[in-house]
């Protein structure tokens, strides 16, 4: 059982973030993370990996000055190896670019399960796995909260709004993952001293096989043309109890209609 | 998804690690710790328990026996990685004192001195936390003349020895699995100097009486007077050589210095990020209070001192993992780390107003925690001799 989890690396959500003028993209110039949406993916793999009794789990980022940082602590947690795309000519990617390029490291892998996260935590566009899975020609199921492998299919529980859908595929194939999926372990001392001599192979563009033009600014479809303020939220209401506190909160959701 | 459960402070500290793998067991022990928070601890104080949940957690990954040898069941690493360790836990609101103790003392003491056995015994549990072992040296008539120590062992007739004194200040015995006992195993010579031993003595083992002394600190770990009346200790339980026992505590003791540097440290960036906090939120004029220097510079000063303290700390963690002499720097760095803490607090105490004396604001009640590493485990006084003696080359004074 060999998965790939690919793993996006951002800059720290708790530090301050700004905007590169001009592109008005998040300026990632700085020591990237791994992205705690990815930790959930990195930990069901493991746990995939040896209720199968063996197999490896396979990192593949994408993310600017060959940063490794993120894909690191991943490997602390027990993945076996990884992959960095890493190239100049990758900045201004967007989604679509991107899911060019993590294809064409996984199809490097030869994986039976490809997992990512539902979204990441700074873009959040929530497309990229649905477009590597297209790219790769392989079935996907997005929402997972629940992951199983029996023999050559996956098995997931999809989350919807109304509850959830039993969903099985074939294998190979993409699933992407919630939170509620898993509770990601805290690497390990011995884990992340292990880390250190794992392999990370950083690849460029050249090296996948695809040409500059496709991929990065030059291949972007996605264009910012401006960025706003987001409105400011007005104060909420406070509700003192009165002794009628509880009557109060049922006619305020009433009249929002939510009950 | 955006967590901030579990976020780093968003203050720049220096950065005292020298290499990825000890950042990156900074930003996980931090994670894990903050995802605790100074609430549980809160808690576990009130509910006169343990802190058994993070401790396991912390024991589990490895991170309680960072520095403890790999074939015992350690991480392998060095005192740098175990105040690494330690820090995080204590700038998260959870000052652990159990570590600088049962992983701090006795793990290295047993290291350096105790038999295959002993070690294979004692060690991986001290370095998972399913067992603890607590230092029991100081007694109400030595002090911090480890000279005068009266508790005796006396050799029995069949091999082994009697224990019989008094100790107090032995923090968390009532959860410890033994006693690290320090004991008088020989007659005074002319100078009214006697040797001493060293003995690993099991909790349950029949003579032992605790009486729990009624402390300021708000912390899990209690503190008690130990009664040792007529406690037999088994051959197998003296920790090296007889009548050496003050040579090999010394094993110990840089470690517990640089371990208690780190706690105080921790608490400072705790308070200096608490402070702040507020100071940048809390409006009462035009401006947040942060604005008036009268607030930001005690804040700042703060964190200069809390910083030199730090880089002093992990100075000596250095030296003492690269087997040089490590006395100095360790107990500078106590020193420094103690005042820098008592220091910190103070100002976010004042900087938070009538907030900073609730219980809610979660300060005041860190006050004598904090103030402890003024005097214990080695006093202010005490250091200032040592490095007037030995740093200066001032005649002895004591
Ligand atoms: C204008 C612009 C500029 C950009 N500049 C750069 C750049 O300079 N360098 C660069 O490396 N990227 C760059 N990117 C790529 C960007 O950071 C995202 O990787 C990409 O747009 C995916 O969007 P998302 O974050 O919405 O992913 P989502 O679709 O929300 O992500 C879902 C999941 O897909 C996986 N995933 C997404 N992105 C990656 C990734 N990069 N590596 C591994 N797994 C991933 C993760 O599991 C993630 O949780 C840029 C993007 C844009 C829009
Ligand atoms: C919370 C707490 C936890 C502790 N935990 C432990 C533990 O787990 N195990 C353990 O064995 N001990 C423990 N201790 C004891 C601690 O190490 C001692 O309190 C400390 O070493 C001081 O000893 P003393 O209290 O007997 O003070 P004393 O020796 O009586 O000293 C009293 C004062 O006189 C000063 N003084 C004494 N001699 C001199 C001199 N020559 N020159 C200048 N000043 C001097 C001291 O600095 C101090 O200010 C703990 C103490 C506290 C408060």
């Amino acid at each position: 059982m060999n998965i790939v989890v690919c793993v996006k690396q951002i800059p720290d959500p708790a530090a301050p973030q700004s905007l590169e003028a001009g592109s008005h993209t998040l300026d990632r110039s700085g020591k990237l993370i791994l992205d705690d949406s990815d930790a959930y993916g990195v930990e069901m793999a493991l746990q995939l990996a040896e209720q199968a009794g063996g197999g490896e789990v396979t990192l593949v980022s994408m993310a600017p000055n060959g940063e490794t940082a993120g894909l690191r602590t991943a490997l602390a947690m027990g993945a076996a190896k990884a992959i960095l795309v890493s190239d100049d000519a990758l900045k201004g990617s967007d989604a679509l670019g991107t899911a060019k390029v993590l294809a064409a490291a996984i199809g490097r892998v030869g994986a039976d399960l490809i997992i990512a996260a539902t979204e990441s935590s700074d873009g959040y566009t929530g497309t990229t796995p649905v477009q590597v899975a297209e790219l790769l020609g392989l079935p996907s199921i997005t929402f997972a909260k629940s992951v199983a492998i029996d023999g050559g299919t996956v098995k997931v529980d999809r989350q919807t709004e109304a509850g959830y859908d039993e969903v099985t595929s074939p294998l190979p194939a993409v699933v992407t993952v919630t939170a509620g999926v898993v509770e990601p372990r805290y690497p390990s001392f011995k884990g992340i001293m292990a880390a250190k001599s794992k392999p990370i192979e950083t690849l460029s563009v050249a090296d996948l096989g695809l040409d500059g033009g496709q991929v990065g600014a030059a291949g972007g479809r996605q264009v910012i043309t401006s960025v706003d303020e987001a409105e400011a939220r007005n104060a909420g209401e406070i509700v003192v109890d009165e002794g009628d506190g509880a009557q109060r909160i049922v006619t305020f959701l009433e009249n929002l209609k939510v009950i | 998804m955006l967590t901030t459960k579990g976020s780093p402070s968003p203050i720049s500290e220096l950065n005292v690690d020298d290499s990825p793998e000890r950042e990156a067991l900074r930003s996980t022990v931090s994670k894990l710790a903050r995802s605790y928070g100074r609430t549980y601890l809160k808690e576990v104080v009130k509910e006169q328990r343990q802190p058994t949940e993070l401790w396991s957690d912390l024991g589990k990954a490895g991170f309680l026996g960072v520095h403890l040898p790999e074939e015992y069941g350690g991480g392998g690493g060095g005192m740098a990685d175990l105040a690494i360790v330690i820090e995080e836990n204590a700038a998260a609101g959870i000052p652990l004192f159990m570590i600088v103790i049962s992983p701090s003392i006795a793990g290295p003491i047993l290291a350096a001195h105790g038999t295959d056995e002993q070690k294979a015994t004692w060690l991986p549990g001290i370095a998972s936390g399913e067992l603890k072992v607590a230092f029991s040296i100081t007694e109400p008539d030595a002090g911090l003349n480890t000279h005068n120590i009266t508790t005796t062992a006396t050799p029995r007739p069949g091999g082994g020895w009697t224990l019989n004194g008094q100790k107090y200040w032995t923090s968390g015995a009532d959860e410890a699995d033994a006693l690290l006992v320090v004991a008088r195993s020989d007659e005074p010579d002319d100078r009214g100097r006697t040797r001493l031993s060293l003995f690993l003595v099991p909790t349950d083992t029949p003579g032992i009486v605790m009486q729990e002394i009624d402390s300021a600190l708000t912390l899990p770990e209690k503190q008690f007077v130990i009664f040792y009346d007529n406690v037999e200790v088994l051959e197998h339980n003296i920790i090296g050589d007889e009548h050496e026992g003050l040579r090999q505590v010394f094993a110990g003791l840089n470690p517990e210095r640089i371990a208690a540097a780190a706690v105080a440290n921790g608490i400072g960036r705790y308070a200096i990020e608490a402070g702040t906090n507020y100071a940048a939120n809390r409006q009462v004029w035009k401006t947040p209070i942060g604005a008036h220097q009268g607030v930001a510079h005690p804040l700042a000063r703060s964190h200069i001192e809390v910083q030199s303290s730090r880089l002093l700390a992990a100075h000596a963690a250095q030296l003492f993992d690269a087997g040089h002499d490590a006395g100095e720097a360790s107990n500078m760095a106590k020193f420094c780390a103690g005042q820098a803490a008592t220091n910190a607090l103070d100002r976010a105490i004042q900087v938070h107003g009538g907030n900073g004396l609730s219980n809610e604001f979660g300060l005041s009640d860190l006050w004598f925690v904090a103030r402890m590493f003024r005097t214990a485990p080695v006093s202010e006084e005490m250091i200032l001799n040592h490095v007037a003696q030995h740093s200066l080359g001032l005649p002895k004074s004591y």
